[in-house]
């Protein structure tokens, strides 16, 4: 097997590939800017110089000529090499900065040239604490700077786009953005204007940077100068939660991490998984986590014998609901799964209503044709399409349900976090005569017009797993604390810096942005123990394994193998449709 | 060298009038060898031309003196598929006007050459990217380049040779960078002038990814000489090992500035003092840069009885470069020309490597200091040190070129440098 020698240790490898990466992959570090493992390599921060040699070999035989000692002579490149761009051959020999002192003055001269045009002003940027060249400086830097004169001024809270900014003083060219729109976005919005060092990225005269990816640029830019106008200026990485967690907002399931601060999510950053994403996410998916902080159902409400909604106890709402599932036969309940809610709570809402004579659960799907792109946006609205259709959903479609309301089978419709009035699916008149119960995250159309409201967690405060466009499974953990779930009791919850050190006085942590919810299957669980039911489960992770025991389809789906492999793909025989 | 460059002839600007007129140059022998080489193609096929001019010693006029003959011998095999020459007229180098003077009094040897130089190398499209601020010369050549196609030396079917070979002019938007091979090609391709990372190089992929050579003009001009006359008779012009007829830019302080042809390895005293009439009032000598501003300088002791020929000119520690001499007298003032050099190279860095994007405008900022009174000593030290930090560390040579003016101007010229300095005291640590 080929062979090669990093700083005096011997690797073998099987494919070659440029020596930076099989660096970063075998865990060595070497500082580097402007490389990105899905991106072109154009070798312009000259930060991963390494020195380079390959063995000598004689002309005429092809053999490796040896020195005195009988180790393979090595010719060294006459220069340093950067590693991003440099080819393995087998038996050739690299030293970085732990072997070589001039490759460690070189990585120190490189950050002090980077610097000395560079603002420096660290306390107010947004980068800082997850910044490569803070980083780097730190542990590969000067120990100070050399330099007196004036730093190159330029433009600075330049609006690139709707959704980034850019502060050019603060970049230092790698031209990782511009290559994002050209080879991955192929939007191609942004180039280097200007010349030497007062060249800067920026939109081509008139344009704006409006690419749906746009804020991909954000996170891959090595410094702080491009910065996300929804997230400048909020919070310090270090305050916040890291979570990993997935996009719902589409139907491709991007894994992505949430970050929160006292409970709130302060921004949704993409998450490294080669079979979904890759390292990005559309800039809508980013966005879209207003609806786990704002208009959240907490407590259940309750339609009183007037028009009005009222809050109302949990215990009210088990009651109400235990009610009516005794008032009517179980034909009588139109049942709504839904694309919105994971696998779990789906799959407990069929259980719990099939045990009671009902098996005929629907799910309308919510697809815009046309919506989605070849990249990471779907025509799919909804995360968990395929979970229904795996469930063995009855895929229903607006004509389909509205016939099935209008007919008097239905006294009692219960919806399952969908807002289907809220998408136009059916007529609201059409629930007038009936009691409509509501699972919900969220106060919406569907939820004005219920009887009952159950509050449920999001999938930023629930462990539960989703099925994507592709049909792979995916699962998220929980982000976000609700009413009855505690960080510190939690074991997947992450904990950041301030839980660990801080404590439940400090006056940055507050109890109000604690949602009332629990999730929808504890609920049901609740309702079956009321109503002497032999459901009871204790965690989603319970109801995962009766799934993939008792669901061909879901055979062997565990929590930790989605973890350990970037979720599974499940081979179905149901319709796989985009 | 031979001491009868007084009776040299030129070859490359031959005291023709009118000789930019195809009628004209046809009556003087012109496109000969580009008649002879197609009408002969059992004798001179493409590997036997390209043998012949390696044979003949030319090295590449551009700067880094390369062998022409190995430059083209580095073509892959024709796959079919389109290849590209890029003839290199951007030349933008303070102190070096060459090329300008082939398109105007001697455009067609240029095309003779370049049709001759596409044969070789079994390439079907020239492009000449012409300096962006060179508008007159560009329409000189447009018009050589029109009559030529019109008499049939440029288009399909050469002379009636079965041969195609199409010749586009393109202008440069005026960097000095896009007279860099590797970014002169990205611009050419319509994308901004940054130099690409070799390998590859530009003979596996070029342009649009394509086998690619790219040569002077002036090493253009000189292939038609070489295969009217033969390899032979060319190596014994001028310097061993740097053969050839040479466009010697001469500017500066001399009585008579100019492009003169002369053999290489001409004196560099020869040049100043008889070619170019003397330096001005008399003066007494200070300083050379031999072949532009990148070159290192020397000084008045180093030019005694150095010949401009690439070995001779690496004894004394600088380069060839283009041949574009800068005579500088005993008024000069090292450090101001030094600054104005950096602040050259500031300006014209792409911005693509960080060590000459950051580095260069250091060394002018710092330059600048000194230069107005405000350096110290130390001053002369960081600025050595800063051509180290930049030396050998970029993708492209401009980090080098803009470094070495100011490394071997201290190296040589330290004495002016202290003297502009404060007089700085250090206390004992």
């Amino acid at each position: 097997m080929p062979e090669i020698f990093i700083d005096d240790v011997r690797y073998e490898y099987e494919k070659p590939q440029k020596v930076l990466q099989f660096m970063l992959d075998n865990g060595l570090d070497l500082p580097f800017f402007c490389y990105h493992p899905s991106l072109s390599i154009p070798a312009n921060c000259r930060q991963c110089l390494v020195q380079a040699g390959t063995p000598v070999r004689s002309r005429e035989t092809g053999e490796l000529e040896l020195d005195e000692e009988g180790n393979p002579q090595i010719r060294f490149f006459p220069k340093m090499m950067t590693s991003c761009s440099l080819d393995m051959a087998d038996g050739m020999v690299v030293k970085s900065h732990k072997t070589s002192e001039l490759v460690k003055r070189a990585q120190a001269d490189n950050l002090e040239f980077i610097l000395i045009n560079h603002p420096l002003d660290c306390p107010i940027c947004d980068q800082a604490g997850e910044c490569p060249l803070q980083i780097q400086t730190y542990k590969y830097g000067p120990e100070g700077s050399r330099f007196e004169h004036k730093k190159v001024h330029k433009p600075k809270m330049y609006q690139l786009g709707p959704r980034v900014v850019l502060d050019a003083e603060r970049c230092i060219n790698c031209t990782r953005c511009v290559r994002f729109t050209e080879e991955i976005s192929k939007t191609n919005q942004l180039s280097i204007i200007s010349r030497g060092d007062k060249n800067y990225p920026m939109t081509f005269p008139g344009e704006t940077f409006d690419d749906p990816y746009s804020m991909n640029t954000v996170d891959i830019c090595p410094v702080g100068a491009l910065t996300s106008a929804d997230f400048r200026f909020k919070a310090r990485v270090w305050e916040m939660n890291q979570t990993p967690n997935l996009d719902v907002t589409n139907g491709k399931g991007c894994n992505v991490d949430i970050w929160t601060r006292d409970n709130i999510v302060m921004r949704i950053t993409p998450r490294y998984n080669e079979q979904v994403n890759d390292y990005w996410m559309p800039d809508a998916g980013r966005l879209g986590y207003t609806f786990i902080n704002e208009n959240r159902v907490s407590k259940p409400h309750i339609r009183l014998d007037g028009k009005e909604q009222a809050k109302t106890s949990w215990n009210n709402a088990l009651l109400t609901f235990a009610e009516k599932i005794q008032e009517f036969n179980p034909d009588e309940f139109l049942l709504l799964g839904s694309a919105y809610a994971p696998v779990e709570d789906n799959y407990a809402f069929a259980k719990f209503f099939s045990d009671l004579g009902q098996a005929d659960v629907h799910f309308a799907p919510h697809i815009i044709p046309g919506s989605g792109d070849n990249l990471l946006l779907s025509d799919d609205q909804a995360p968990n399409t395929n979970g229904c259709r795996y469930l063995d959903f009855n895929e229903t479609d607006e004509k389909q349900l509205a016939t099935e309301l209008k007919s008097d089978k239905y006294k009692v419709v219960v919806i399952l976090s969908d807002d289907l009035l809220g998408r136009s699916y059916f007529d609201e008149k059409l629930l007038d005569d009936k009691f409509v119960i509501t699972f919900a995250t969220n106060h919406s159309a569907t939820t004005m017009a219920s009887d009952l409201v159950i509050p449920i967690t999001c999938s930023a405060e629930h462990a539960a797993s989703y099925v994507n466009i592709d049909g792979r499974i995916q699962r998220t953990t929980p982000a976000k604390e609700t009413l009855y779930t505690s960080r510190r009791l939690n074991l997947e919850m992450s904990l950041a810096r301030l839980d660990h050190y801080g404590t439940k006085f400090d006056n940055w942590v507050k109890d109000e942005n604690r949602v009332d919810c629990i999730p929808a299957w504890e609920f049901i669980v609740r309702v079956a123990g009321e109503l002497g039911r032999d459901i009871k489960y204790t965690s989603s992770r319970e109801i995962l394994t009766e799934v993939s025991d008792t669901i061909s389809t879901f055979n062997g789906v565990t929590y930790q193998q989605m973890d350990d492999e970037g979720g599974i793909l499940l081979q179905s025989t149901a319709k796989v449709t985009q | 060298m031979s001491k009868d460059w007084k009776s040299y002839k030129p070859l490359l600007l031959p005291d023709i009038q009118n000789l930019s007129s195809i009628g004209v140059y046809e009556k003087n022998d012109g496109y000969k060898a580009l008649k002879d080489v197609l009408k002969n193609k059992k004798k001179w096929t493409p590997e036997n031309v390209t043998n012949e001019v390696k044979n003949a010693g030319l090295r590449g006029r551009g700067g880094a003196g390369f062998s022409t003959g190995m430059k083209w011998s580095f073509m892959p095999k024709p796959d079919g598929g389109p290849r590209y020459l890029a003839a290199n007229g951007d030349e933008s180098e303070p102190g070096t006007f060459k090329d300008r003077q082939i398109f105007e009094d001697n455009p067609h040897l240029f095309i003779e050459g370049a049709i001759i130089a596409a044969y070789a190398m079994s390439i079907d499209v020239v492009y000449v990217y012409i300096r962006g601020e060179y508008r007159p010369y560009l329409r000189m050549l447009q018009k050589a380049v029109d009559d030529a196609y019109d008499k049939g030396y440029i288009g399909k079917n050469i002379l009636g040779s079965g041969i195609d070979v199409e010749m586009q002019l393109h202008m440069g938007a005026g960097a000095y960078i896009c007279g860099e091979e590797s970014s002169l090609m990205e611009s050419l391709e319509g994308k901004r002038g940054y130099p690409r990372v070799k390998p590859p190089f530009p003979a596996q992929k070029g342009l649009w990814g394509r086998p690619t050579t790219i040569n002077n003009i002036e090493t253009l001009a000189n292939v038609p000489l070489i295969m009217k006359n033969g390899a032979d008779w060319y190596k014994k012009i001028g310097a061993e090992g740097h053969a050839g007829p040479v466009l010697y830019g001469i500017s500066g302080h001399v009585n008579r500035p100019g492009v003169y042809e002369y053999p290489s390895g001409m004196l560099i005293t020869d040049l100043i003092d008889e070619v170019a009439g003397g330096i001005r009032g008399g003066k007494k000598l200070k300083a050379v840069i031999p072949g532009g501003s990148s070159t290192p300088p020397l000084t008045a002791e180093a030019v005694q009885g150095t010949a401009m020929d690439a070995d001779s000119l690496r004894e004394v520690g600088t380069m060839m470069g283009t041949a574009g001499l800068v005579v500088m007298d005993e008024d000069t003032d090292i450090v101001d020309v030094v600054t104005r050099i950096s602040h050259f190279y500031h300006h014209e860095s792409c911005g693509q490597c960080t060590p000459c994007r950051d580095g260069t405008g250091w060394l002018e900022n710092t330059l600048q200091k000194i230069n107005r009174g405000d350096g110290e000593m130390r001053d002369l030290d960081l600025l050595l040190n800063i051509c180290n930090q930049m030396e050998g560390r970029t993708i492209c040579a401009l980090a080098d070129a803009a470094a070495w003016p100011v490394r071997f101007s201290i190296d040589r010229f330290r004495a002016d440098f202290e003297a502009k300095c404060k007089k700085t005291v250090y206390a004992l640590s």
